[in-house]
């Protein structure tokens, strides 16, 4: 017995089948099922922020179960306390801080680590792990090192027992200089993954016509790699206008007020006071502040990167 | 650019994300009329309660003993543990949602001011005397007077403590007094200090900072937590108060002359005598520096500084010793206290097993076998039969121990003002503490924090 296969289709001289029609319900349905992921993840963000943003309006608090609406009474109250200006003025200090030791310093240990070595390869690995240890972590790792009566810090740089890290005057900068620890090599691995994606033909012929090292870094270098730092600069800008972790678990915002950031008020007024309005507001006016900065830096970073492409002088 | 913003975002609805809603709604219904008949330790068997605690010497002596609970009444107990640092936030998100997802929790009686307001927290006196629901042999006088009162109040601004519902059955308790180093100070041939003044120049003069050493500790961290012990016990003893009540306002007076050369005195000691990072203390550190032999002596809970005396626990174990504390110049021992109480949540769907659960915990028998066997000891039991009875023969390789408390039991109670707004006003002290600390004039630091804590428990009420 025989059997005749029928002909496969190929070649071009085989018209391809049509595809089957999509039924229009189905073609009407697509766009939602496609933005449903989207709006999960709008409405995960932006009811919180509704709801939160709400209550800065109402006078809730634990001891006002049923709350009504105050208008702006909160906002009044909150911005013509003393209290919220210090934690303004230390949340300032304390991002603008950060943020530049953090850039300085980054920048300098990946132009370090781009000189290849065996060094610099060992470095580059354990650079990271600061990276990997939770802030709250850090901080109490850092607490233990700051102990004046046991803490490894006062022991080596012979401090005795009577220097006290924490203590006003010097808790800004103590807490400063944990997270400059944490972060560093944030700035570093981020400006040097910058830095090996540069093009080498302009360096290259910099070279030949004879120009130095702090030429090329000047002229070459630094614009371009200016849309890296930038990109570093604003997520630790954001991220330390919004600290909290550390410095909670190394000050809980003291002596006094010296460490007070804008989120530990925000903590302390909902959280402990269980004034949930007032921690709100606290957090309403933190989220202005990080929202109208991050628009102003984002603008600069786009300059920067039209700069650094040629499209704009 | 909306990644950056919606971060922001987000962290500003950390409140509404968390749970806490202005849920809640009415208070439910006491439910101890519900109970009718006659007692019975199974008339809830076969259910399942769930309890929020903290890890605690008083969780860790209990629980071993619950399953003579599940034995005795049916009813199993499912215990959920939170480290005590964020014990009460994640306590006042849940009692604020209003879930009832727990049926009776660990509580301290300053909370009660704040939780009770909004009916968060169940009535327990109804429960109490109803013999349905309670055995005739519970004994609740037996609790210490103080105890029971400081943890009872009306709400109402200027009542005192007594007065109103019992919202908590006190389960362990630690009264502030000092802990010293009886090695050293056997060895110098000297005694604890008997006046506010003398433990100023002792503690002065066991300071040793090129040898590491410091006379005293106490708590100094940004806390209220910094004002209840030793600060509020010696501050009262020394006849300050902090507020009084005029009308129908409470007046602070933490601002008085008295209260502001006590505080003078305070933080002076602090920075003479204290450890070096006195602002960022809190009673680990004080306890550990005591057990380390580093601080000479502590003012603070005897309950804290008694696991430092067991043997295994610390370089020190064995050489500590208790006193009561300098007498006030009219040689009243007032003593501050904290208890850790066990209170039902107003909104539980089982009431019933959730009360007989704090009825045994709280009882002579559960709290006795608690003292012989907890792991890290029993300090201080609630009940005076059991403090009379099994305690007491733990307390031999505890000099001072025993004498302490029954000197200062009978002036022990809180001895703060109750109001609503306790925590915001308290931290404040604590913050004006350390700005004093820091430099600033205690008079007009002190007259700052006294106007701004006038007018928020005013507004509260």
């Amino acid at each position: 017995m025989t059997t005749t296969a029928p002909p496969r289709p190929s070649g071009t001289g085989t018209p391809p089948r049509a595809p089957r029609p999509v039924p229009g319900w189905r073609r009407g349905l697509r766009p939602y099922l496609l933005s449903i992921p989207a709006v999960l993840i709008i409405v995960g963000i932006l009811y919180p922020f509704v709801l939160g943003a709400y209550y800065a309006f109402l006078n809730y608090a634990a001891v006002v179960p049923r709350p009504v609406f105050v208008g702006l009474t909160n906002f009044v109250e909150v911005l013509s306390d003393p209290v919220f200006w210090a934690s303004v003025r230390v949340t300032a200090i304390y991002a603008v801080t950060a943020t530049v030791v953090e850039t300085v310093l980054g920048v300098g240990i990946a132009l370090l680590l781009n000189r290849s070595s065996l060094v610099g390869r060992i470095f580059e690995r354990v650079l990271i792990l600061p990276l990997m240890i939770a802030p709250v972590i850090a901080g109490v790792i850092w607490g233990l090192m700051f102990n004046p009566q046991f803490g490894v810090l006062n022991h080596v740089l012979g401090l005795g027992s009577t220097f006290d890290w924490l203590g006003e005057g010097r808790a800004l900068w103590s807490v400063v200089l944990v997270d400059v620890w944490i972060f560093t090599p944030f700035v570093a691995i981020l400006v040097l993954a910058g830095i090996r994606s540069l093009p080498k033909e302009p360096f290259e012929a910099s070279a030949v016509d004879g120009a130095s090292w702090f030429y090329m870094f000047r002229r070459l270098m630094l614009p371009m790699m200016w849309p890296y730092i930038l990109v570093a600069v604003i997520f630790r800008f954001m991220d330390s206008l919004k600290v909290f972790d550390h410095v909670y678990v190394l000050t809980a915002g003291g002596p006094g007020d010296a460490t007070r950031t804008l989120q530990i008020g925000a903590y302390q007024n909902s959280i402990v006071n269980l004034n949930y309005s007032q921690g709100s507001t606290y957090m309403f006016l933190l989220w202005a502040i990080v929202f109208l900065t991050a628009r102003y830096l984002v603008s600069v970073l786009g300059k920067a990167q039209r700069r650094a492409a040629g499209s704009e002088e | 650019m909306l990644v950056l913003g919606g971060a922001a975002a987000a962290s500003s609805g950390l409140l509404a994300a968390c749970g806490v809603g202005t849920g809640g709604g009415p208070a439910a219904a006491n439910g101890a009329a519900e109970v009718t008949g006659s007692f019975d330790w199974r008339k809830a068997a076969g259910t399942e309660i769930s309890v929020l605690q903290t890890p605690h010497p008083y969780q860790v002596a209990f629980q071993p003993l619950l399953a003579e609970f599940t034995q005795l009444t049916g009813i199993t107990v499912k215990a959920d543990l939170v480290a005590e640092a964020d014990y009460f936030t994640r306590l006042n998100t849940e009692l604020a949602s209003g879930a009832g997802n727990y049926d009776a929790f660990m509580t301290g009686a300053y909370f009660i001011w704040t939780y009770g307001p909004p009916g968060w927290m169940e009535d327990l006196r109804p429960w109490i005397s109803n013999s349905a629901a309670t055995k005739g042999d519970y004994d609740f006088e037996d609790i210490y007077e103080g105890l029971r009162r400081s943890t009872s109040w009306d709400f109402k601004v200027g009542s005192p403590l007594g007065s109103g519902g019992q919202w908590a059955i006190p389960w362990g308790f630690e009264t502030n007094v000092i802990a010293y180093n009886k090695a050293e100070f056997d060895r110098r041939g000297i005694r604890p200090a008997e006046t506010f003044d003398e433990l100023i120049q002792l503690a002065t003069d066991l300071t040793d900072r090129a040898n590491n050493k410091y006379g005293i500790a106490f708590r100094g961290s940004r806390s209220w937590a910094t004002i209840h012990p030793g600060f509020m016990t010696q501050f009262t003893r020394e006849g300050c108060k902090d507020y009084t009540l005029q009308g129908d306002q409470l007046t602070a007076t933490m601002n008085s002359p008295e209260a502001v050369n006590f505080t003078r005195k305070w933080v002076d000691l602090a920075r003479t005598a204290g450890p070096t990072s006195w602002t960022t203390y809190d009673y680990p550190d004080c306890t550990a520096d005591l057990g380390a032999g580093t601080a000479m002596m502590v003012y603070d809970a005897d309950s804290a500084t008694y696991p430092q005396n067991i043997a295994g626990n610390s370089a020190q174990a064995g050489n500590l010793a208790w006193h009561p504390g300098p007498a006030g110049p009219d040689g009243n021992y007032a003593t501050n206290l904290w208890t850790w109480s066990l209170a039902m949540n107003s909104a539980s769907k089982k009431k019933l097993a959730a009360w007989l659960f704090i009825q045994w915990a709280t009882g002579k028998e559960a709290q006795t076998k608690a003292v012989q066997t907890g792991k890290l000891g029993f300090a201080d039991p609630t009940r005076a039969s059991v403090f009379d009875g099994a305690f007491k023969q733990t307390l031999g390789k505890f000099p001072g121990y025993q004498e302490t408390f029954e000197r200062v039991i009978g002036s022990t109670d809180i001895k703060f003002t109750p109001q609503k707004q306790f925590f915001q006003t308290t931290e404040d002290w604590a913050v004006a503490l350390q700005d004093i600390y820091s430099g600033q004039d205690a008079k007009t630091r002190l007259d700052a924090l006294a106007a701004a804590n006038t007018a928020a428990v005013n507004r509260a009420s």
